[in-house]
């Protein structure tokens, strides 16, 4: 299967976290969990291999012999290596003086977490109490995995703008989340920019919510839970004032770490909810409604994680079993509670996508939901049992592309999902998975609606003299106003006026 | 469908309905003040110079067929049964009706090829399916094929499809049983009775020629008894003293081998007893889910069967044949030609080196199958052997044959394929246009002849009348239709009408119309026997494998601006002169030209095939070429290793042979016409390079960026996209600029360029109408050539000597193939010199 | 001293500007583009820009082929 073009679901998690001061990863690093997820998830082989080097040595180690261990063709790796620990305050480097060179060490508050993770020592809570109380047999993996799904697959509606439909005559399992996610998920969405709103009032998916259609399950948990921590600090901020909280306050870095925490819990097992915080306790009906933790109505004592949580730091292989997993869930039957036997087995047609070389498309599937996102950019025909038909015309890419998709978005999509026999074919033949001519084609469509391209502004003309008019396109360009000149003519556009103006008075008084 | 008319006021009535196929290709800035004929898809010119009478006959009949073929047309209905119970989810409102997951599927259904709409009968068939084979021999025969790209094949179930289902000897129950077996999900109801309701009338009443008296023949006697009801048919009844039915048993395919084909070798070598399998339905060994061996099993019981049968008189056959439409139970026209002791046989039978190959034989299989010859419709792309099939047929059923041709061209090359693929006596062939009217010396024999020989009573000569009394006074055990894609029904209906045969076998490429008056062909020669899939015989070598490209010509802004204000006749003429792509198709041909192809370029607007060959110092022919210089031009194209380019206008989009050919460059087309596309490419399929290692054969098509004409190529690509060709769009030719001698590389010549184009049209110099027929009246050409005479002069007054030089160029590239006639003139011209030697002195 | 007027900057292939002129010339009476600026820009007026849009899509139309609507019919495009 070809790969996708798009970022690692890390990404956006380390462009975070990157952006955070030093003393909140001093904070986090207090948490053994959290040092040992960032630990596991974040960092690239080379540079676990230095924090394993750093984490028992005594004294900082010599830039010079941390040299020597490395090839020459492998500095940029190194130097790249040791980048991103120093942005994730894993290492400082100390400056070189008179009679030390320059040293690199592990963090104080990273080495110790990091230490006592791996030795398993401390009567630290870090990786969660486990409750005592009995748990209900009902709530078992494949029943949180089950409803899991069934949040995140209603989020992932609302994004694709399509209402999930009320099943009443399901149920019995007890939740409550039918009538698509809560508002408080989604404004958050809306805030994201995952949807916009439309001109009748609804919600419209946007180009990042494309983007995030597209990602691995496991990252679009992440985008959701960061947009959540922004939000959270913006409404702190807003309460105090509009004074910028800053990012090193004990709430942010609780929740963070309560994250990489919960990351660490067991499936299936029920934990403690009186041994939390009280920032963490706070946290958990917001958790809930991303479906990450499953709280028993009957016994409040308690959450459960759920899969999403617990594969938050994964690899990316078992990643994927959880995609395939929720596929799982997502395609029985909401609310069903005779089918809740989501994992059991290898979904039995996990299809894939078909785009023939006159533009029509089959998609052997019946989850709503990739329905859903296919209608987005195709004209969907016929729909049986485990296929449904459709075609890619030029109105349904245009439509698509005016909402932001773009086209290589959707050549990714279709290339992503691609029917097995189609991948077979296009190795068999050494041939790129899509027919070349419906990729060219999509492409074509975009550029068709970038044929015209408006710009409102002004229109500068009838300069005094050469002199007049280069000074002032010169400074219309300085100033990062200008959309276009003509030297010849002596015509220039500009996007904004007033700092023009401003300058032609002062040039005026001063000349 | 074309709008129902009152009944006949004026003259030409019938020739209108014809051409009121320009209103079904829409084009928002294309009015109708253009030449109708310019617009129309009806090539085969309609000899109005008939009776008043006649026509208004055949305003009526084509009135009549209309309206019942728009009765036959199930696009209106739907065929669901009763309501269901539908699932319904959040995806169900994007499909509206159209979902249907609410189908169990069966438990099996990875095994199983088939999905089924359950309204309108559109079957999704997965061609990676291990059943797709037989699954696809078994759509081929009871549904229309819809799109046929690389993995998923669409089919539809229509009334016609049925019909023609029905006719080559499936029943109702074998339809049903296989369609269910094949599919994912049961049979919806619907469909079961849709199936049921149309084929209970279909097929089940036979005309036959039985020592030559007409026979209504049926196995159901209460439908004779109910026919004979009826006064007009009662009335056609021959009254041999004897008021009961006849009764007899129905034939099988016993002991009929279709020479040529894998039986027929099989009786010569070993003279095997014949076990009564269907040759081409036999099922491939080992493949225990065949239903074709169910189907051939049910077969046999058929042999026991016994048919009913009452007399009708020669002169009320149509009649009898229309009154039954009427009533819903059309005629199926069968030929047991085995029993005809009245007319003698034809000494006949293909060379015994000659095999035919398993498409050719599977369509034929279709007609023979039950031991008779059906009337109907081959359809297999160009350069897929379609003459062979039409020869084979000839030699299974040995009698005399009346071939139509739609050019005299085409009547000299099919009259060479009987020869070489047969035994038969050159003097037992015989060919009937303008120039030659022979007949054949013995008892029977065969005659090539064009339409318009037959259908035009206008200017006939003393010897074509004794021809035509000739043809029409004899009875023909086969008609051969070629090219039936172009002949309006009315001609058809003339030419059967006045011709007697026993059975029709219609051939084409493309079965294809703008206009739809395609289902009559239905009704007027015979439902589609078969249609073969383009894609598969390219991957089997048996048509060349072509890759396909769209080249985008961005006009200069002169251009462009001319364009926009210009009338739709000058809109046309300025995005074919496009000096882009001028250069575009300069670049081509430079580029394929080194590759050692040999290339035609292809213009519907005579101006500019006319400018582009002169200015590129190439070969051209168009209407009001003569023939000797046709003769020459093709004649070097094909042997002569300097003539690499020849220039064609439309005349040479059908039935024009130049296996040399491998790259082909369209420059103008007609407007939207699906069917011009798939036969012009069809010029290359047959590529003699096809063979070779890695060898693609090459079609592009130029059009000027931002004009209706990108609409026109979209429309026209719509037919071979669906066959499963791929068109790719070319935005940029890469280093065109280095063209040596680029032509109109600078501004000042590109609006010289501009205003000669402008002026040398504003005049209304140029008549487009021309003849499709490449040999065609000399008549019509003439007039061009005064034409031609003119435009020269007006160039040379316009724009000085520079362009008076082209056509002196040009006058020498036509001109200095003719130092050489003689020298080298193929075997071909040769022997068609002789044939009209010999034709004279007859 | 230099002039400034309020507008639209239209930047487009050249095709798009004839047409654009072409539809200013003959359908709205040279009301819509104050200045054709270079091969590939236009400066209109900003009130007659979505009228101008709006004549464009409609005359491009002539250029491709218009998808048939579905209905719940067969899906037949020609």
């Amino acid at each position: 299967m070809a790969s996708t073009s798009f970022a690692p679901s890390s990404f956006m998690l380390s462009e975070y976290l990157e952006k955070l001061p030093g003393a909140t990863f001093r904070k986090l690093y207090q948490q053994p969990s959290t040092a040992f997820a960032i630990f596991r998830r974040m960092l690239p082989h080379l540079a676990k291999i230095y924090v394993q080097a750093l984490l028992y040595m005594p004294e900082p180690l010599s830039v010079k012999d941390l040299d020597v261990w490395v090839r020459p063709e492998g500095k940029t790796a190194s130097n790249r290596a040791i980048g991103i620990l120093r942005s994730l305050h894993i290492v400082s480097v100390i400056q070189p003086s008179k009679d030390k060179p320059q040293e690199i060490q592990l963090t104080n508050n990273f080495k110790k977490s990091l230490r006592l993770a791996l030795e398993g020592g401390g009567s630290h809570s870090s990786f969660g109490v486990p409750s005592r109380l009995p748990v209900n047999p009902e709530i078992d993996i494949p029943f949180l995995d089950n409803w899991a799904g069934k949040i995140w697959q209603d989020i992932l509606y609302y994004v694709v703008n399509s209402v999930p439909v009320r099943n009443d005559s399901g149920g019995g399992s007890g939740y409550s989340s039918q009538g698509g996610p809560r508002a408080a998920v989604r404004e958050l969405l809306l805030m994201g920019g995952l949807v916009r709103r439309g001109d009748g009032g609804g919600v419209q998916i946007s180009e990042h919510g494309f983007n995030f259609l597209l990602q691995e399950a496991n990252a679009q948990v992440w985008t959701l839970l960061l947009l959540w921590l922004e939000a959270a600090d913006r409404s702190k901020a807003a309460a105090k004032g509009g004074a910028p909280v800053p990012a090193t306050s004990l709430d942010n870095v609780e929740m963070l770490s309560f994250l990489f925490m919960l990351a660490s819990l067991e499936l299936g097992r029920a934990y403690d909810t009186s041994a939390l915080t009280d920032t963490r306790r706070n946290m958990l009906p917001a958790l809930a409604d991303f479906g990450l933790i499953y709280i028993d109505p009957r016994n409040r004592e308690q959450y459960f994680p759920t899969r999403l949580a617990t594969t938050l730091t994964s690899s990316s292989a078992a990643l994927r079993s959880v995609s395939a997993s929720l596929d799982a869930a997502t395609k029985k039957n909401p609310g069903d509670a005779g089918s809740l036997v989501a994992g059991a087995g290898v979904p039995e047609e996990n299809g894939g996508i078909i785009i023939e070389t006159n533009y029509r498309i089959y998609a052997y599937t019946s989850s709503p939901l990739q329905i859903a996102i296919l209608h987005l950019f195709a004209r969907l025909i016929m729909r049986w049992p485990n296929m449904v038909s459709g075609r890619l015309t030029r109105e349904s890419v245009r439509e698509a592309i005016k909402d932001g998709i773009t086209a290589n978005q959707i050549i990714s999509y279709l290339a992503a999902h691609a029917h097995p026999q189609l991948v077979r074919a296009a190795a068999a033949k050494g041939t790129p998975v899509l027919p070349a001519t419906v990729v060219d084609q999509i492409r074509l469509w975009q550029l068709e609606s970038e044929r015209m391209q408006p710009n409102a502004g002004f229109l500068f003309k009838d300069f005094d003299s050469v002199e007049e008019y280069a000074e002032m396109a010169t400074y219309a360009q300085e100033i990062g106003v200008l959309v276009w000149k003509n030297d010849r003519k002596r015509h220039f556009f500009v996007r904004k006026v007033e700092q023009l103006r401003d300058w032609l008075k002062a040039r005026k008084k001063g000349g | 469908m074309a709008p129902k008319r009152k009944a006949p006021v004026t003259q030409t009535g019938a020739t209108k309905a014809g051409r009121t196929s320009a209103l079904s290709t829409p084009g928002p800035a294309t009015p109708r003040s253009l030449d109708s004929s310019v617009m129309s898809d009806t090539e085969i010119e309609l000899d109005e110079d008939v009776s008043e009478d006649q026509k208004m006959r055949e305003e009526l009949y084509g009135q009549e067929a209309d309206e019942f073929v728009n009765s036959w047309d199930i696009s209106s209905k739907r065929f669901q049964a009763g309501h269901e119970v539908r699932n319904y989810d959040s995806a169900t409102p994007f499909f509206k009706r159209r979902d249907f997951s609410h189908y169990p599927l069966k438990p099996d259904h990875q095994n199983r090829p088939l999905w089924i709409e359950p309204d309108k009968g559109t079957i999704v068939l997965e061609r990676f399916s291990p059943l797709a084979e037989q699954a696809t021999d078994f759509l081929i025969t009871i549904a229309e094929p819809k799109s046929r790209p690389t993995f998923l094949h669409e089919y539809a179930l229509t009334t016609h499809s049925l019909y023609a289902a029905v006719s080559v000897g499936l029943r109702p129950q074998d339809i049903i049983n296989t369609l269910d077996r094949f599919l994912k999900t049961p049979l919806p109801e619907g469909v079961r009775q849709y199936i049921e309701n149309c084929t209970k009338s279909y097929g089940k009443i036979k005309l036959v020629l039985k020592n030559n008296k007409y026979f209504v023949e049926s196995v159901e006697t209460e439908l004779l008894q109910m026919l004979l009801r009826d006064p007009v048919i009662a009335a056609a009844r021959v009254h041999s003293g004897n008021a009961d039915l006849t009764t007899t048993y129905a034939p099988s395919m016993g002991g009929l081998v279709i020479p040529g084909t894998q039986n027929a070798a099989g009786v010569r070598q070993a003279n095997l007893k014949q076990d009564g399998n269907k040759p081409g339905e036999q099922p491939e060994a080992g493949n225990e889910a065949d239903v074709f061996a169910a189907l051939n099993e049910e077969d046999e019981d058929d042999d026991k069967e016994a048919v009913h049968a009452f007399e009708i008189m020669d002169t009320n056959v149509e009649l009898v044949q229309k009154r039954c439409l009427d009533l819903n139970y059309p005629i199926l026209e069968e030929y047991d030609f085995r029993d005809d002791s009245m007319n003698p046989n034809l000494e006949i039978d293909l060379r015994p080196n000659t095999q035919i190959r398993p498409y050719q034989e599977k369509s034929l299989s279709k007609m023979f199958g039950n031991g008779r010859a059906k009337s109907g419709i081959i359809v297999l792309p160009c350069g897929a052997g379609k003459t062979l099939v039409g020869i084979t047929a000839a030699c299974t059923i040995k009698k005399g044959v009346i071939v139509l041709c739609t050019s005299s061209m085409s009547v000299h090359q099919w009259r060479q394929e009987f020869l070489k693929w047969s035994n038969i006596n050159p003097d037992d062939i015989a060919v009937f246009t303008a120039e030659s009217k022979s007949k054949f010396s013995g008892s029977t024999g065969i005659i090539v002849t064009t339409y318009s020989m037959v259908t035009n009573s206008r200017e006939r000569s003393h010897d074509s009348k004794k021809m035509m009394d000739f043809l029409k006074g004899r009875e023909w055990g086969l008609m051969l239709l070629d090219e039936v894609h172009v002949v309006p029904a009315e001609v058809f209906r003339r030419v059967i009408s006045s011709i007697k045969s026993h059975s029709k076998l219609g051939l084409t490429a493309t079965l294809l119309r703008e206009d739809d008056k395609i289902s009559h062909l239905n009704f007027l020669i015979g439902p589609k026997l078969y249609e073969a899939n383009w894609m598969e015989l390219s991957q089997q070598g048996h048509i060349a494998k072509v890759q396909c490209a769209e080249v985008w010509c961005p006009m200069p802004t002169e251009f462009y601006d001319e364009y926009l204000k210009a009338n739709s006749h000058m809109k046309r003429t300025l995005y074919a002169m496009n000096p882009t792509k001028f250069q575009a198709c300069q670049y081509l041909i430079n580029y394929h030209e080194a590759r050692g192809d040999k290339i035609i370029v292809f213009s519907d607007e005579l101006y500019s095939l006319r400018q582009y060959a002169l200015k590129l110092k190439k070969v051209f022919i168009y209407g009001g070429t003569n023939n000797s210089e046709r003769l020459q031009v093709l004649e070097n194209f094909q042997h002569n290793p300097d003539v690499n380019t020849l220039f064609l206008s439309k005349i040479g989009d059908t039935s024009l042979d130049l296996p040399e050919a491998t790259c082909l460059i369209q420059i103008s087309s007609h407007f939207g016409s699906r069917r011009q596309e798939a036969q012009r490419l069809g010029r290359i399929l047959r590529a003699k390079r096809r063979n070779d290692e890695g060898f693609n054969a090459f079609f592009y098509s130029l059009v000027s960026k931002d004009t209706q004409e990108m609409y026109y190529s979209s429309k026209r690509q719509a037919f071979l996209v669906d066959q499963g060709y791929a068109f790719k769009v070319i935005t940029q030719l890469a280093n065109i600029n280095e063209t040596p001698d680029l032509a109109f590389a600078t501004p000042q010549e590109r609006r010289e360029l501009l205003q000669r184009t402008l002026v040398d049209n504003e005049k209304g110099i140029e008549q487009d109408a021309e003849t499709d027929d490449l040999f065609g009246k000399p008549a019509r050409g003439r007039k061009k050539t005064t034409g031609v005479r003119r435009i020269a002069g007006t160039l040379g007054e316009l724009s000085g000597g520079q362009d008076m030089a082209y056509i002196e160029q040009n006058k020498a590239a036509n001109k200095g193939l003719k130092k050489k006639k003689g020298e080298n003139q193929s075997t071909f011209f040769k022997k068609m010199a002789r044939e009209k030697e010999k034709a004279k002195g007859r | 001293m230099p002039r400034a007027i309020r507008g639209v900057l239209i930047t487009c292939e050249p095709a798009i500007k004839s047409i654009l002129l072409h539809i200013d010339k003959t359908q709205l009476n040279n009301e819509a583009i104050i200045e054709d600026l270079d091969d590939t820009h236009l400066f209109v007026k900003e009130q007659m820009l979505k009228t101008l849009q709006s004549k464009l899509d409609e005359k491009l139309k002539e250029t491709y082929r218009v998808e048939q609507p579905l209905e719940d019919s067969d899906a037949e495009g020609n």
